[in-house]
């Protein structure tokens, strides 16, 4: 009769070489015995997997496996996870580095693995670079946004010549220096774990959520370098470096933004402008904030520690819960694209004439009100590449007056020197505004730079500008 | 598929089940008014962006009683799934975006009121751009952004989609969401084998068998999953649900990680009434069929066939003898029917033969053409010219037992 256990015992294990290989993001090794798994490696190390007969462990423990098996059991193991080949960079085209700089490489080439900690716009992307051409193995850079896998992707080319694979916005094309985002990163590891001997996370601190982590886990690479400009996850959270510390390594060099403020950063002041709503507008505000405070305020008489979370829920099955809601997005839209921003923002142009000026808006829908408005280019989410680099250099050249983007630009790109930059309200949290700030005002040629904020006065707009001002990378000048 | 933020289920702490939302005929009879009127609204709206069909969906939908955001995201998020709009490909939007922005860029800024310092007037410079371009002013600043998913244009609506398709597409989505949180998967199935098999390997699932008399039990997950819980997994259970769906007599347990990071048991039958949508796969060969339907005509001593009602596996190679003739005395003989191929598929079958040949009775049927290809493996065979016949399967069988 048939038995569905026979098959277990049919395996030929014990004649069959010691082998370790890649699948599918994780490690699989056969031809070994159980006592010898707990000889060599750590307990839990292995996990015995029925299905495939062979043990099993994330991609990531492969230098350490490796290394223990190389100095256990000498020299009779396969190992067939490398897939990776050598790049040859011809003729490195790298900037000269700055003692700070090359003291983070330094310190991480000691280990070739490890967290490199740099503020925004002090050229953590030109140490990195310089690892990639040192080591001149196949690597993988892994980037937040698509906009920053194209910049490492261009940078890549400057430095080394070499037009690197892309996976992710639609194409996969993998080659021995490639460059991806966080979430095609997390989609693909799993089949191309094992192309790269060095992987580089950057702006890291985006590691932490559990499938990115799979970005990182899924990853045979033995070289690992993560890069970022602020390691803690938004504010009051205990730091995560339990997670840098198992996948990346530690930190090994560290450099404060007040450091590199003033320094490497332009001088910069924050002029914060208050703009009031139109009795329009401030009429329909009002009469959308009484739905929300009457429906509140009703349930309250029932429920009285009724907040806005039960709002949510509630919404779910009462329609009146659903109005409130409507209620109050209309609301935030109305502080989002309040009329008088846009004002404010001529004034602005009139003031600057002249000068490359960025605005930066909370919301694609205000963007594009600013754009249409004053016929400025606006980048958003949607822009193809060949657009928003034709937009970057038509600033960069002159021939754009002014741009206006949303969120896309918060962290890492490239923008072009400016000394003008204006927020419109939006709700972004310190981590966003201080790196947004970062990107936007870098040591240029015109000296000290100008940081406008426009909210709107007398609504929550106003509550989340003061809790950005909070971080002391603000310091505001006048209101 | 649905997104996460289209989502509603219903996770009871008491019994550790998770309920995904289901539109019902006892409770929910007016959903079917519902989703004709919704279905009309995408039949009435070609041409129309995509903002303002979810917006007319939502102005039917927000005064139902008992109709959650959710699920008015998710009706829309249906209706665009079965729906063709225009995604401007050529790039005709950031063309058009290009040439305004250039011409008022030796304009800037445009400012409300003219003065001796700043003297384009955002009116009339637009208005010029009107002029240059031909068009008046409302119609390109409509067309601007019209390569924003948002913006798109409805090309072609649900055609033939109805109200009860719609609904029951519903339901089957949100259980699907239900499995984007499932770390692992176990159906118990008495048919269907071949199809559940095949197409859980097509959603990357790695599998385990084992066998309860006249029940298979398979689990599914993926790699990484005997390493850590990982709901990585969980897009491949989705995935793979409607061809559970199709199947017949199964019954489905998922283990889905819910709030608080508890886990919730997902429990699903070929009985609940959810349709999925796969074509069926069909006998592999002219040969089979015939043998098939020729063997149900008589009495055969006592033997009954089925079709692939068993499984031999070992680690990930599966092997589905084509049919299972059970007796009540002499138990099972499993029969597998090779016909005319090619050298690959032959060896390629000799391969797995050798490999399960001491996993259960195995009675080889081989065409008389091919007969030289599959070499000796210690198996019973049968040579047949043009048909298998019941008759000489009957005889092979009583030498065997």
């Amino acid at each position: 009769m048939f038995d569905p256990h026979l098959s277990d015992d049919d395996q030929p294990r014990d004649h069959s070489p010691v082998r370790l290989s890649f699948e599918q993001g994780t490690l699989t090794l056969c031809g070994v015995s159980n006592d010898l798994i707990k000889k060599v490696f750590e307990p839990a190390q292995w996990v015995f997997d029925v299905r495939s007969q062979s043990y099993r462990t994330d991609a990531y423990q492969y230098r350490e496996v490796v290394d223990r098996m190389k100095n256990r059991i000498a020299g009779t193991f396969q190992d067939e996870v490398p897939d990776w080949k050598p790049i040859s960079i011809r003729q490195p085209n790298l900037h000269h580095l700055r003692a700070d700089q090359t003291e983070a490489v330094d310190a991480w080439m000691k280990t070739r693995r490890g967290v490199v900690v740099m503020p925004t716009g002090t050229g953590k992307t030109e140490v990195a670079l310089q690892i990639i051409c040192r080591l001149g193995c196949s690597v993988l850079v892994v980037a937040p946004v698509r906009d920053l896998m194209y910049q490492w992707h261009e940078r890549i080319i400057k430095a080394t010549g070499i037009d690197a694979g892309i996976i992710g916005d639609g194409v996969h094309r993998v080659s021995p220096i490639s460059v991806t985002t966080y979430d095609s990163a997390s989609i693909h590891m799993a089949r191309i774990g094992n192309r790269f001997e060095l992987i580089i996370f950057d702006e890291c601190h985006h590691l932490p959520s559990p499938m990115r982590q799979d970005a990182a886990l899924m990853c045979a690479a033995p070289y690992r370098l993560g890069l970022t400009a602020t390691p803690q996850r938004g504010r009051g959270k205990v730091e995560n470096n339990d997670a840098y510390d198992e996948f990346l390594g530690p930190r090994v060099y560290t450099q404060a933004i007040e450091a590199a403020r003033g320094k490497t950063l332009a001088a910069y002041d924050v002029i914060r402008i208050a703009v009031h709503l139109s009795d329009e507008e401030r009429s329909r505000y009002t009469r959308l904030g009484k739905i929300v405070a009457k429906y509140i305020s009703d349930r309250r008489a029932d429920t009285p520690d009724y907040d806005w979370k039960a709002l949510c829920r509630d919404s779910g099955h009462s329609p009146e819960a659903r109005r409130a809601l409507v209620a109050f997005h209309a609301k935030r839209s109305i502080e989002d694209r309040a009329a008088d921003k846009l004002r404010i923002i001529e004034d602005l142009f009139r003031l600057h004439a002249g000068e490359p000026v960025i605005v930066f808006c909370g919301s694609n829908a205000m963007a594009r009100d600013v754009s249409l408005r004053f016929l400025i280019p606006c980048l958003l989410s949607h822009c193809r590449k060949r657009e928003r680099q034709e937009i970057l250099s038509g600033l960069r050249e002159g021939r754009y007056p002014a741009i206006v983007a949303n969120r896309v630009l918060d962290e890492g790109v490239d923008l072009p020197e400016v000394n003008v930059a204006i927020v419109v309200g939006g709700g972004a949290g310190t981590r966003q505004a201080l790196q947004r700030l970062g990107r936007v005002l870098r040591k240029n040629q015109f000296g000290g730079a100008v940081f406008y904020e426009i909210v709107t006065a007398g609504t929550r707009d106003e509550l989340r500008s003061r809790s950005r001002r909070s971080s002391d990378a603000f310091r505001v000048k006048s209101c | 598929m649905l997104t996460n933020e289209q989502s509603i289920l219903h996770f009871d702490f008491h019994s550790q089940v998770v309920k995904p939302d289901r539109l019902v005929r006892t409770s929910h009879a007016h959903y079917l008014e519902l989703s004709r009127r919704l279905i009309h609204v995408y039949q009435s709206s070609v041409g129309e962006p995509r903002k303002v069909l979810h917006r007319r969906v939502q102005q039917i939908l927000q005064p139902i009683e008992d109709c959650p955001t959710r699920r008015i995201a998710a009706f829309c998020k249906l209706l665009d799934d079965e729906s063709v709009y225009a995604k401007d490909k050529a790039g005709a939007a950031a063309k058009l975006r290009s040439r305004v922005f250039g011409l008022a860029a030796k304009r800037h800024p445009l400012v409300q009121s003219a003065d001796q310092l700043f003297d384009h007037c955002e009116s009339i410079v637009k208005a010029e751009i009107a002029a240059e371009f031909g068009r008046p002013w409302d119609e390109i600043a409509g067309q601007l952004f019209n390569d924003v998913i948002e913006f798109h244009p409805l090309k072609t609506p649900p055609l033939d989609l109805q109200p009860s398709d719609l609904l029951s597409r519903y339901n089957v989505a949100q259980t699907q969401t239900a499995l984007y949180g499932a770390v692992s998967m176990t159906v118990w199935a008495k048919q269907d084998f071949k199809n559940i098999l095949r197409y859980a390997k097509l959603a990357r699932l790695m599998h385990s068998i084992r066998r309860q008399d006249d029940t298979y039990v398979f689990r599914f997950n993926g790699p990484a999953s005997v390493v850590r819980s990982t709901k990585r997994y969980g897009v491949n259970f989705a995935r793979f649900l409607p061809s559970l769906l199709a199947a017949d007599d199964w019954r489905m347990q998922a283990t889905v990680v819910g709030p608080m990071k508890r886990r919730f048991a997902l429990q699903l039958s070929s009985h609940d009434g959810l349709k999925g949508r796969i074509e069926d796969a069909d006998f592999d060969s002219r040969i089979e069929e015939m043998f098939f339907t020729e063997w149900h005509g008589k009495e055969r001593c006592g033997w009954e066939l089925t079709r692939e009602s068993a499984i031999l596996h070992q680690a990930q190679t599966v092997f589905m003898p084509d049919f299972t003739l059970r007796h009540p005395q002499h138990g099972e003989v499993l029969l597998e029917i090779v016909g005319f191929w090619t050298p690959e598929y032959l060896r390629k079958k000799a391969a797995t033969l050798e490999r399960f040949r001491r996993s259960g009775r195995i009675l080889l049927a081989i065409a008389e053409s091919v007969n030289e290809s599959i070499p000796d493996l210690g198996i019973e065979r049968i040579v047949y010219k043009s048909k298998l016949l019941p008759k000489t399967v009957l005889a092979a069988l009583n030498e065997m037992v």
